[in-house]
């Protein structure tokens, strides 16, 4: 909580010329990034990231799940989202202030990424029976202010660290009999005689066309990457002062504004970038012309972000496979 | 069947390759600039199992309606991250195992904070568990112990926790998840200077004449951790005094009575 006069001290220096922050920097400075890949071992894929001081830990988890038998029909190859955070981060929360917050970040995650256009390919394991179900667990162990742009950030490095095991399907077949008599000439891939079979089990499997069961390709290795990484969206929040904006507030410059804009970009290599969501947070008005520019100019930031976890998540890539210890 | 993993094989070795009575790796970081804007934190390592606890206060409690007119309230808040095990369990605040595990500690820190000196405030422990492999209550009494020295709140002595178990008459130290789902075992808590124990917890059945034996040896462990805990505050303090500019000050001796250490046995005697 902060009072008004140290509200319009900080928001007379963000618009004075030139603007200052409390900690020096410009107002479309990040502050410093940290990543660490890895550090759940049970997890499939996990990130720590440090944004200033926000600290988020991310991990996925893979389990199969049936979809066949599923009540409403869906393609499997799920992402779900879930939020926790630490009473450490929000001292001063109550518990359910804390349960609302929780919710309301995890609702923000599972809308950005559990959409049907991100699902990864090579979550399927058998084609409408199994597929695996990606669940994402967050976990915000200390809040220093943009938090949202952290924990987009934590989830995006913990999905691009995970590892998926590679699946064949398995089927069983009986070996074929002379005398057996074959049914329909498609139906063959079941390998046993249909119709009228005197020497046979007697079922009838034509429609059991397709493999039952899926065995691990490879046990000792870790799996192939998640389809689809560079489609994953960053969030940049804007933090919105009169005509102006700036990034990466710290909790004393949050308290002060009222209005921030949460724009979620993605940037693949190839193609223009895509917004995936927005939210207005605060009480305020933004003008539609306010708004395009805004989106506009994110789009820059939203790159950069990308570029810097990008590097970030490369220098660590090669420092667990050099086997260097943190 | 496959090879069933032996808790204790014939060569006295168990399923991890440890002796019988021998601790896991006992790893302890205390952080010199914490993230979060807690007064004190530790993470400690048992092996795998790593927990980190935080502590805030003595502070004004956030309702007046909770607090007392003659002592501190202490509230414990456990979290355990969903992919902490080797399944994904997600738990929520009111969960029936997390509630019993923060009234345990609880209860075990209560008799040692000395909160009659803090009336009307409130001390929050707040305990994450990041990675389990059994023993999960030790570890967290092991770090609330160290954050709460680390926060500067006054206790009568460190409480240091070991889990121990029987493996058909075999006692053994330090219980991993699988020894902990084979054997009987129990968590204990002491207070290493005085043999004071704060905290017996067990949920399985264990035999009569097995359990002096154990709470014997466990006495010893809580020993050894206490021999680490000191070495690890200590060290740290001494970063801390060189840090303030403490250069020209001695290094901190590490003698067994070496001031800031209370000598227990004049207080007891007046009790």
């Amino acid at each position: 909580m902060t009072s008004k006069s140290e509200s319009s001290y900080i928001q007379s220096a963000l618009l004075s010329d030139p603007p200052c922050r409390a900690d020096g920097r410009a107002l479309l400075d990040y502050r410093a990034l940290r990543l660490t890949t890895g550090v759940a071992a049970l997890a499939n894929g996990s990130a720590r990231l440090t944004l200033g001081g926000t600290t988020i830990l991310a991990a996925c988890k893979l389990e199969i799940e049936d979809i066949e038998h599923a009540i409403d029909a869906t393609d499997g190859r799920r992402i779900s989202c879930a939020v926790s955070c630490s009473p450490a981060a929000y001292p001063h929360h109550a518990p359910a202030a804390l349960d609302e917050l929780q919710h309301d970040l995890a609702h923000l995650l599972n809308a950005a990424l559990a959409h049907a256009a991100l699902r990864p390919a090579n979550l399927t394991v058998l084609p409408g029976r199994k597929a695996w179900l990606l669940s994402l667990d967050c976990v915000v162990l200390a809040d220093a202010g943009n938090v949202h742009d952290a924990l987009f950030l934590a989830a995006r490095a913990a999905l691009c660290d995970t590892r998926v095991p590679v699946t064949r399907p398995v089927e069983y077949r009986t070996p074929l009999h002379a005398g057996g008599v074959r049914g329909d000439g498609d139906d063959d891939s079941m390998g046993m005689g249909m119709g009228v079979d005197t020497d046979g089990a007697g079922l009838d499997t034509r429609h059991a066309a397709h493999a039952a069961d899926f065995e691990l390709a490879d046990y000792w290795s870790e799996g192939a990457a998640l389809e689809g990484w560079d489609r994953w969206p960053v969030c940049v929040t804007l933090n919105l002062i009169s005509t102006t904006h700036f990034l990466d507030a710290t909790p004393q410059e949050e308290a002060a504004v009222s209005l921030r804009l949460l724009l979620l970009i993605s940037c693949a290599p190839a193609g223009p970038p895509t917004l995936h969501g927005t939210r207005l947070i605060g009480s305020g008005e933004l003008p539609p012309a306010q708004f395009k520019s805004l989106v506009q100019d994110s789009l820059t930031y939203a790159k950069e972000l990308k570029k810097t976890l990008d590097a970030q998540m490369h220098s660590e890539r090669a420092r667990r496979q050099s086997g260097v210890l943190r | 069947m496959g090879s069933r993993i032996e808790t204790l094989n014939a060569g006295g070795y168990r399923s991890d390759g440890r002796r019988q009575l021998e601790l896991r790796d006992f790893i302890i970081d205390l952080p010199t600039v914490s993230s979060s804007n807690a007064d004190g934190s530790a993470v400690v390592s048992h092996g795998l199992t790593t927990v980190m606890a935080s502590v805030f206060g003595p502070r004004e409690a956030r309702l007046r309606s909770l607090t007392l007119h003659d002592r501190a309230v202490v509230n414990v808040e456990v979290g355990i991250t969903p992919f902490s095990s080797g399944e994904r369990r997600r738990r929520g605040r009111g969960d029936k195992y997390i509630l019993e595990l923060a009234a345990a500690i609880k209860a075990t820190f209560e008799p040692v904070i000395q909160i009659h000196l803090y009336p009307r405030s409130q001390i929050d422990i707040y305990v994450q568990v990041l990675e389990q492999d059994g023993g999960m209550l030790q570890a967290s009494i092991n770090a609330t112990t160290l954050a709460l020295i680390n926060a500067g709140v006054p206790m009568s002595d460190y409480v240091a926790a070991i889990t121990c178990g029987v493996f058909s008459t075999q006692p053994l130290l330090d219980l991993t998840s699988l020894e902990e789902s084979d054997v009987p075992h129990l968590t204990l808590a002491v207070m290493p200077k005085t043999g004071k124990v704060t905290l017996v917890t067990m949920e399985t059945r264990l035999h009569v004449d097995r359990f002096e034996e154990l709470v014997r040896l466990a006495l010893l462990a809580s020993k050894v951790l206490h021999a680490e805990m000191r070495t690890a505050i200590r060290a740290h303090t001494g970063e801390l005094i060189r840090a303030m500019g403490g250069s020209r000050l001695s290094r901190v001796p590490d003698r067994e009575d070496a001031p800031g250490d209370d000598d227990q046995d004049e207080a007891m005697a007046d009790a």
